[in-house]
């Protein structure tokens, strides 16, 4: 027979003005296992902690039961006391008899005390059934895995390597940079990107922590916190990385011509690349869906032009599988599929381009150096349309959530056509303008008022071409009256998506993703970098349209996140976790999608029956990803599955303590 | 008279008070009922709050088990759709319950009886009024005899 | 029914002496002419025992689970029903589908044997409740076929009149109805027992230390089992309707799993369990989209 403490606290007249404490504890007396029960002025004060204390040891007690405020106050506090004195910390439980009684019966004394009566029998019967559990320790690898080298990654194993712990940022790209590698300029200040992103881009490939892995991506991973194991696909460069010196002969040699991805198909690059003059690693990959020796087994002129020896044909993709205490994805975004637009007229004339075709036409080292060219005759264009929320805010066609950052890099393209050619006139058509940020909304005044870009609220119904220009037909529903404008360019402000393969990257993980295939956070407000997989941070545009400095102060928060996991070499897990009874589990799996934690898996057992061994599954939980929502144990039909401390026992003793 | 209500109107008479569990999950209703006695919100005496980590931990088993040993009304509350703390364990209640709940009043059990709601950890006077109703509604009923073990 | 018959036999032969199967299972003839019983034969001469007629009632898939560790193939000859208890056990894991040959038959039908041993020899007798409510009298997935398929015209949705009428009730009426019936309930466990859906263990009815289910036999603790049952069949009952013809006391059990199954094709889209193995089971997860009725 168990020995149970119950404890009753008047917290002042918080409690004891409505609920008659002592009849409560002599009432209690009574209860089944109970062999001491006591009030007092205050539990939580230092002599209400020592007569627990004191109780435990002189009564020889077991159990102890706490009836006071709400567990989300006192439960550490208690649960302390009662380690202290030499019990398990989860051999006591609370009665809630002030925020769920004495505070909200305040004028219904009897009945108030009848209830807390109720509700330390429910507490007292739980805890003879409450079972002692221990936290855990597991071992935490010093080693921060980065998915995605654009600047949120870049940023966040920057932070991670200069708190001392080993990154390794994996790019599926031949270099690191990312988008914001193809943007000109950026907003409000109009710094130019290459600027800021290209020294920090070098840092992290001299930094002595960090190792890039370019061209490869994720395959697998496995474990969980602290112990993830990671398989990394490295493909195959077809350039020995620790010969070549980037010296791009072979580049220049190469006879193979490619549309550029980085500048957007607007001009070409080679089968053997660098995506852009500055890459980092600035050494070359073949492109073997496009080289001629591939395809034809003939060429091989790069091998013979590199005195170094560098070009393997025969490389292989190559495995690595290494372990890590913590991952931050921070994968970005891609544009949107427009062409679902068909009346905007993109991929049917050249010259409507996206926003970041934009961006390479202006930039200095893109396709036309810096002067911006219609993509269709290179002249030099006069009237340009801009149209934002293309994609975005569309529930028909599109997205319908707002990309954030399309009003203020269209207001930015306005001003930097304006100053670029003379006697230019800019239209942007708007849904609305939104510019919060810093400096955000003075940026757009200063394109509207200074810069002269006309405003025109309202959809573009169709652009087609008449002669030389595109016409743009639209509706200024302002001045409700019908708008055509006879335009040179037409920059759509597409929409950001998630990449692609976002949630196959997820399901790997064991992530959540949202309709749109974002990457959802732990909790939208208090936990916005986290994710629901403990030790697996987000950062930047995989979460959600963001701009660059949310991006950076994502990335920053998310490396701080996995510094704290990361700067102890073990971490302790809750005990409350759920467990399986083998010999009663039939294996057949229907806990196995319940799990958000993907912490259920099948294994195979064996076993002696009949004078036989046999093999069969059974549900197996692990511990680490456990986060013990016991979601699980009811879809189990025949109770294997149980969650501790909160098991199918526990909770019908106090159903069945509430009756008697 | 049948002796369902011969037994009724006993315990009527001896002064009955509806008995009604809650099952609350940790993160939103059992907060929220925390706030609703932090804002000092009123309400009739007649529940007891279960804490269970999430709505999803409910089997509902529980609840046909607490009819047996003779509660008078099951309220299983949890987080919103998209609040819970584990992501999606209010979207396996969401299911569950709503099968459950048609099954129970399929059967007989007069649906005011097994209730299921949202309620954040906000929503202090939602739970206030939540609980209000439903112990007027089953209080209205009579106590429930439905299910009960009579060894109880 | 003859000519398969000997189609049956044949073929169960053939496996056995091949050694392609080990054991086939199919039905042999019971004592009366009204019954049959499931055969578990493993010599090829016994295949003569093999029968194929308008008795052949049982649902087999079931007593694979006997055979879950056997080395070597089983042999098996499916209904409708049969076959998508196959798939039942398979998508439960329970079953491996490379270890079982199925052997489909198409299903005209069964005769009711209870109102055939009320009725006697001559009478003109009617076919079992579950086969006249059956929508896939041909074998949803079989490695080899016997005779020919009916296509026979079913309608698309299960016919859950009798549910509908029961909803109508008033709460104390539909009370009583269903504690009339379950207070016959022995807890013989019959129902579960044939049931293919019902594949744990150990079954929580039989765990008495948990304090589930006490032993007491009133309908109080009878209805906590048939409504547990229900639930935990709950998206996964293939409607053979077996529980209901084995109940040794006739209560009609199939009312609350088609009850069940009528809200999953309400709430969550239409779902017939058993056709296949790799959907999502109704209960194994859930969308946002999912009806509100919590507010």
């Amino acid at each position: 027979m168990k020995r149970v403490g119950v404890f009753i606290c008047h917290c002042g007249t918080n409690i004891g003005g409505v609920v008659d404490c002592p009849k409560v504890a002599e009432i209690a007396k009574d209860y089944p296992g109970v062999v001491y029960s006591v009030d007092n002025k205050y539990m939580c004060s230092e002599p209400g902690q020592e007569l627990i204390k004191k109780a435990i040891k002189e009564q020889n007690l077991d159990r102890v039961v706490v009836a006071s405020c709400s567990p989300r106050m006192h439960e550490p506090t208690f649960r302390r006391c009662v380690e202290n004195a030499g019990m398990n910390a989860y051999f006591m439980e609370m009665a809630n008899i002030r925020e769920h009684c004495s505070w909200v019966h305040a004028s219904e004394k009897d009945k108030a005390t009848e209830k807390a009566c109720d509700l330390v029998k429910m507490a007292v019967a739980k805890a003879i059934m409450n079972k002692p559990l221990q936290k855990a320790t597991i071992p935490v690898t010093d080693r921060a895995l980065v998915i995605g080298g654009g600047i949120a990654g870049i940023q966040a194993a920057l932070d991670l390597a200069n708190a001392g712990h080993v990154v390794d940022i994996v790019e599926k790209e031949p270099s690191i940079g990312g988008k914001m590698a193809q943007i000109d300029k950026t907003f409000p200040t109009l710094d130019c990107s290459a600027c800021i992103l290209t020294p920090k881009m070098v840092d992290a490939s001299s930094h002595p922590n960090i190792n890039l892995i370019t061209y490869s991506e994720v395959e697998k991973v496995e474990g969980f916190v602290g112990n993830f194991d990671v398989t990394i696909r490295k493909k195959a460069r077809s350039v020995d990385m620790s010969v070549c010196t980037g010296c791009g002969v072979c580049m220049s040699k190469c006879p193979s011509k490619v549309d550029s991805e980085f500048e957007m198909l607007l001009s070409k690059r080679k089968a053997i690349y660098t995506p852009f003059p500055q890459a980092i690693p600035n050494k070359p990959v073949i492109d073997r869906d496009n080289c001629t020796y591939f395809k034809t087994g003939k060429c091989g002129i790069c091998q013979k032009v590199c005195t170094l020896g560098a070009i393997d044909y025969t490389q292989e993709d190559e495995f690595v599988v290494t372990r890590y205490g913590a991952i931050v994805i921070s994968t970005g975004f891609e544009q949107f599929d427009h062409s679902v637009y068909g009346e905007y007229g993109y991929g049917k004339y050249p010259d409507v381009i996206t926003g970041m075709h934009f961006e390479r036409l202006i930039n200095a080292s893109g396709p036309t150096m810096g002067k911006i060219k219609r993509p269709s005759d290179g002249k030099v264009p006069k009237n340009v349309v801009f149209i934002k929320c293309v994609g975005s805010r569309d529930v028909a066609k599109g997205k319908s959530y707002c990309s954030k950052t399309c009003c203020m890099y269209t207001a930015k393209h306005a001003t930097l056509v304006t100053e670029k050619i003379e006697d230019s006139n800019v239209y942007i058509f708007y849904m609305d303008v939104r510019t919060g940020g810093k400096g955000y909304e003075e940026f757009y005044n200063r394109t509207r008022e200074k810069y002269d870009a006309q405003y025109i609220r309202g959809r573009v119904s169709k652009v087609f071409k008449q002669g030389d220009k595109l016409i743009v037909r639209g509706e200024d529903t302002l001045l409700s009256q019908a708008v055509e404008i006879e335009a040179d360019m037409v920059v759509l402000a597409t929409a950001m998506v998630p990449q692609a393969d976002a949630s196959k990257l997820a399901q790997k993980i064991g992530i959540g993703y949202d309709k749109d295939h974002f990457f959802t956070e732990a909790h939208p407000k208090l936990a916005p970098v986290e994710t629901h997989t403990q030790g697996v941070y987000l950062a930047g545009a995989c979460q959600g349209p963001k701009d660059i400095p949310e991006s950076v102060a994502q990335a920053s928060a998310a490396a701080a996140k996995a510094c704290g996991l990361l700067s102890k070499s073990e971490m302790l897990t809750e005990p409350i976790i759920s467990v399986v009874n083998e010999s009663i589990c039939v294996g057949c799996g229907l806990c196995v999608p319940i799990c958000p934690y993907k912490a259920i898996d099948l294994k195979t057992i064996s076993e002696r029956d009949h004078g036989k061994t046999i093999e069969r599954l059974v549900a197996d939980v692990n511990g680490g990803l456990c986060q013990g929502c016991g979601a699980c144990t009811v879809a189990c039909r025949s109770g294997a599955l149980d969650l501790k401390h909160f098991t199918d026992q526990q909770i019908l003793a106090e159903v069945n303590a509430l009756c008697l | 008279m049948s002796v369902n209500e011969v037994q009724q109107n006993k315990e009527v008479e001896q002064n009955w008070e509806p008995k009604i569990l809650v099952f609350a999950c940790t993160w939103c209703t059992y907060a929220g009922a925390d706030l609703t006695g932090l804002s000092r919100l009123q309400y009739p005496p007649n529940i007891r709050i279960l804490k269970v980590p999430c709505s999803g931990r409910v089997n509902p088993q529980f609840v046909i088990k607490a009819f047996q040993k003779g509660v008078d009304g099951v309220l299983v509350a949890g987080c919103h759709p998209g609040d819970c703390h584990y992501t999606s364990g209010n979207y396996f209640t969401r299911r569950r319950f709503l099968l459950m709940r048609r099954l129970m009043e399929y059967i007989g059990m007069e649906p005011q009886r097994f209730q299921n709601r949202w309620i954040s950890a906000a929503e202090a006077p939602k739970f206030q009024q939540v609980i209000t109703e439903m112990t007027e509604e089953i209080r209205t009923l009579g106590p429930n005899r439905k299910l009960r073990d009579d060894q109880w | 029914m003859v000519d398969l018959t000997l189609e049956i036999r044949k073929t169960a032969k053939e496996l056995l002496e091949k050694g392609e199967a080990k054991v086939v299972l199919g039905w042999e003839k019971g004592n009366f002419p009204y019954s049959t019983t499931p055969v578990f034969i493993d010599k090829p001469e016994d295949t003569e025992r093999l029968i194929w007629d308008e008795y052949c009632i049982n649902n087999l898939a079931l007593y694979m689970l006997d055979y879950k560790h056997l080395d070597g193939k089983v042999g098996i000859f499916v209904k409708g029903c049969d076959s998508r208890g196959i798939n039942r056990l398979v998508q439960d894991k329970q079953l491996d589908r490379e270890k079982v040959i199925l052997i489909g038959l198409s299903c005209p039908g069964m005769k009711d044997e209870k109102k055939a041993k009320e009725l006697g020899p001559n009478a003109d007798i009617p076919m079992a409740q579950k086969c006249q409510d059956c929508r896939y009298p041909d074998p949803v997935v079989y490695d080899v076929f016997l005779g020919e398929k009916q296509n026979k015209k079913v309608p698309e949705k299960i016919d859950t009149s009798d549910v509908e009428e029961m909803e109508t009730k008033s709460p104390d009426e539909k009370y009583r109805f269903f504690t009339t019936n379950y207070e016959k309930c022995l807890r013989c466990y019959a129902c579960r027992n044939v049931c293919p859906a019902c594949n744990c263990k150990e079954c929580i009815f039989d765990q008495t230390a948990t304090g589930w289910l006490a032993k007491a036999n009133n309908v109080s603790n009878n209805m906590f089992f048939a409504l547990t049952r229900a639930m935990h069949v709950g998206g996964r009952c293939i409607e053979c309707g077996e529980c209901e013809r084995v109940c040794s006391v006739n209560i009609p059990i199939m009312l609350l799993n088609k009850k069940i199954i009528k809200d999953i094709n309400f709430l969550f889209g239409d779902y017939d369990a058993g056709l296949e193995t790799e959907e999502r089971l109704p209960l194994g997860g859930y969308d946002y989209t999912d009806p509100e009725e919590f507010m």
